[in-house]
This record gives structure tokens, sequence and C-alpha cells, in this order.
């Protein structure tokens, strides 16, 4: 079973490389290497070889989201969301900014029709068509 | 600063979109008006309008991305998404050329003498300065990645170098070819070779000179601190259209200027 809300994603690994690699990937006439991943790459900033790193001079909502990958965290779920099982021990975590979100349950793998619920803050919620479990979490965005 | 709970980018309402619309009208209606009417006034000013809005609009997401930092990842992805459509769609404007040269010259018919290059067609010696040009634009090729590389590795002394010799490269190709030009026994009037081969290589050219100009922008950022070592997309955009340029040229060389000869 799906949930619509999810992304796709592409390969695994570290999530600041997942995030760079993707966009990198993208380089297909290019014969050249692609950008190296910031967790690995010994990247000199501005003293040394004079050219500024993202961690220098990445700003706005950009650093918001590079400082975010470097602790781990996705405030603005650029990364494909975290399968859950459905059941009562194990709910599909749905976060939100307010205290009510719609979820929209694909019960199982290629049903068209999809069943649209509001999911509201507290106890868990069962999906009116397959019974999988969701709840709420409270998300914060860095602002 | 932000309260959208999402990585992507909602641009601010810009007037560009609309100048630029009206700037192509102004150039395409202004180009009839200077084939019938001899006047090339509204063709001036589309042209200028034109300048104007790709001017304004490339500077509005430069603003945007590099010190507003909206380009976050999976905006970056989009933009190279939207590249490479770009380049591609080039490819195939590219390849409806490339189709009239060969339909022409596969099978030359009694008005050419049956033959290609046609009767009276002196083509130009491949192995002269087009074979220059070739190696001029290879060289080119490998400069800007020699940039690339120092942009990653985050030298930008030699970036700076390597930028500045792929555009001195890419104007040595242009002004070579600007003298063949000049100096061919033949002309655009000389029949379908002269159409197929001055379409072709002019539109080339053209391509030529926009690449040079978007590498010569990104030697101004890159001077200006605009790239990161790990986030320099607009220079990336540039190294691929560059590369692109060296592609159409070799099939270029080999359909038209060798084996066309």
């Amino acid at each position: 079973m799906k949930q619509l809300w999810r992304m796709r994603s592409g390969s695994s690994g570290s999530m600041a490389a997942r995030l760079l690699l993707r966009s990198a990937s993208r380089a297909a006439a290019a014969v050249y290497s692609r950008q190296p991943l910031p967790a690995q790459a010994p990247v000199r900033g501005l003293a040394s070889g004079g050219i500024p790193s993202d961690d220098e001079q990445a700003t706005g909502l950009e650093k918001i989201v590079l400082e975010a990958s470097k602790k781990g965290t996705d405030p603005y779920n650029i990364l494909k969301p975290k399968e859950y099982a459905g059941s009562k021990q194990d709910p599909h975590i749905v976060p939100s900014i307010t205290n009510k979100r719609i979820v929209g349950c694909v019960c199982e793998e290629d049903n068209t029709a999809v069943v649209w619920f509001w999911l509201h803050q507290g106890e868990a919620q069962r999906c009116p068509s397959c019974g999988a479990y969701y709840r709420l979490v409270p998300h914060e965005l860095p602002h | 600063m932000a309260h959208q709970a999402h990585a992507y980018h909602m641009v601010d309402p810009s007037p560009w979109p609309l100048t630029g619309a009206i700037a192509a009208l102004l150039m395409t209606s202004g180009l009839a008006i200077w084939f019938h009417f001899h006047s090339t006034m509204l063709m001036t000013l589309g042209l200028v309008l034109t300048l104007l809005t790709m001017y304004q609009w490339w500077r509005d997401i430069i603003r945007e991305g590099t010190f507003q930092g909206h380009h976050t990842p999976p905006v970056q992805k989009g933009l190279r998404y939207g590249m490479i459509l770009f380049i591609t769609s080039e490819v195939f404007f590219f390849l409806g050329f490339f189709w009239a040269f060969y339909h022409s010259s596969l099978a030359p018919t009694p008005e050419l003498g049956g033959c290609w290059p046609p009767t009276g067609i002196i083509p130009l010696d491949p192995f002269e300065v087009p074979l220059l040009n070739t190696a001029v634009l290879l060289a080119s090729g490998v400069t800007v990645t020699w940039a690339h590389h120092s942009i990653m590795e985050g030298e930008r002394k030699q970036t700076i170098q390597s930028l500045a010799l792929t555009i001195l490269l890419g104007f040595y190709f242009t002004a070579l070819q600007a003298m063949e030009y000049y100096e061919a026994p033949f002309t655009i009037a000389d029949g379908v070779y002269g159409s197929t081969f001055f379409v072709a290589t002019g539109f080339h050219g053209l391509h030529v000179i926009i690449g040079s100009t978007f590498l010569a922008v990104c030697l101004l950022r890159q001077i200006q601190y605009h790239f990161t070592s790990e986030h320099h997309f607009g220079f990336e955009a540039a190294a691929w259209y560059w590369h692109f340029v060296d592609v159409v040229w070799l099939f270029l060389y080999v359909s038209i200027y060798w084996w066309g000869s």
C-alpha cells in the first residue's frame, strides 16, 4: 500500500549525497565528473583556493536545507518519506505544520481510487477503506 | 524567511515574460516590414527589447539563486532538466538542416550535374581552415572541462584562466569562420550547395556566438564570486551548451566539409 503524499527518490545513501547526486546525475551530456559530496570531499574554501564553498556562501532557503541535511533532518520533505507498516503499533507518521492534514491512501498497489480523508491531531486514525493507521505529528519549519 | 513547507521556488510576479513576448512580436513583424518596406526601425526596436528582456530576466534569476538562496537542490534539478530539454530541442533544430543537406547531396539532381559537389562549385578544402577550426573547438572543450574541475577544486585563478582561454578559443573560431565566409568561392545563392552550406554553418556560428556570450557571463560571475565549489549550475549549463556546439561542428565538419567535398 502506498500513500500519495510520498515522493519518489533515487538511490540510497547519505541524505546530503542523495540531494546532490540526484541533481548532479542529470548531467547526461557532460563527459566529466559530478559535484563532490559535501560530506566527504575535502573542499577548500575561500581562504585557500579562492572559490567559496556552499558552507561559506549558501544563503536563504538553500542554506536552511543544507544545514538541515547536515544534521540529518529533512524539514522540506525533499526525500522520500520513511515506510511504515501502517499497523496500530507502527502507524504511518504524517508530519503537519497545522493540526490537520489531508491524507490520500492508495490501499493496494495500483489502486486508481484514492481514499481521501482529513487526519486530525491526537489518536491515530484508520483509513475508512483498508484500515491502515495514520498518526499526525507536529512538524516545525525552520524559519 | 520562508513560510512555505516545500523546497521549491514560487517565483514573484515579473514583467519580463510580457516584454519578451512583445519583443518577439516586434522582431518578427519588423522583419516582414524590412523585407517589404525597407525600414529596419521596428525590427531594431524588437531586437533592443529582446536584449533588455534577456538581460533583466537572467539578472533576476541570478539574484534569486545566488543572492537570495532560492535554488535548493530540487530547484536546481528542475533547472538541469530545463537546460537538457532546451539543448535537445536545439539538436532537433540542427537535425532538420542536416536532413536537408543529405536529402540534396545523397541523390544529386540532373540540374546539379548529377554529382556532389554540384558542377561549378569549388568546395573548401576540409584539411585547411576547417580542420584548424575543428582543433580550436576541441581544444576549447578541453579548456572548459579544465575550468569545471578548477571550480570544483576551489581553484579561483585557474578557473578564471581556463574559462578566459575557452572564450578566446571561441572568438578565434568565429574570426576564422568569418574570414572563411568572406573568402569562399561560393555564396548562399549558389544553388542548394550554397543554401545548405551557409544555413547550416551559419546557424552553427550563431550558436558559437551565443555559447561564447554565455561563457563570458559565467566568467564575469566567477570573478565576482558567485559560484561555489559545489553549486555552480550556471557554469555547468554553459559548459553543456558549449559541448553541444562542439558536437554539432564535428557533425558539420564530417558531413558537409569532408564527405561533401
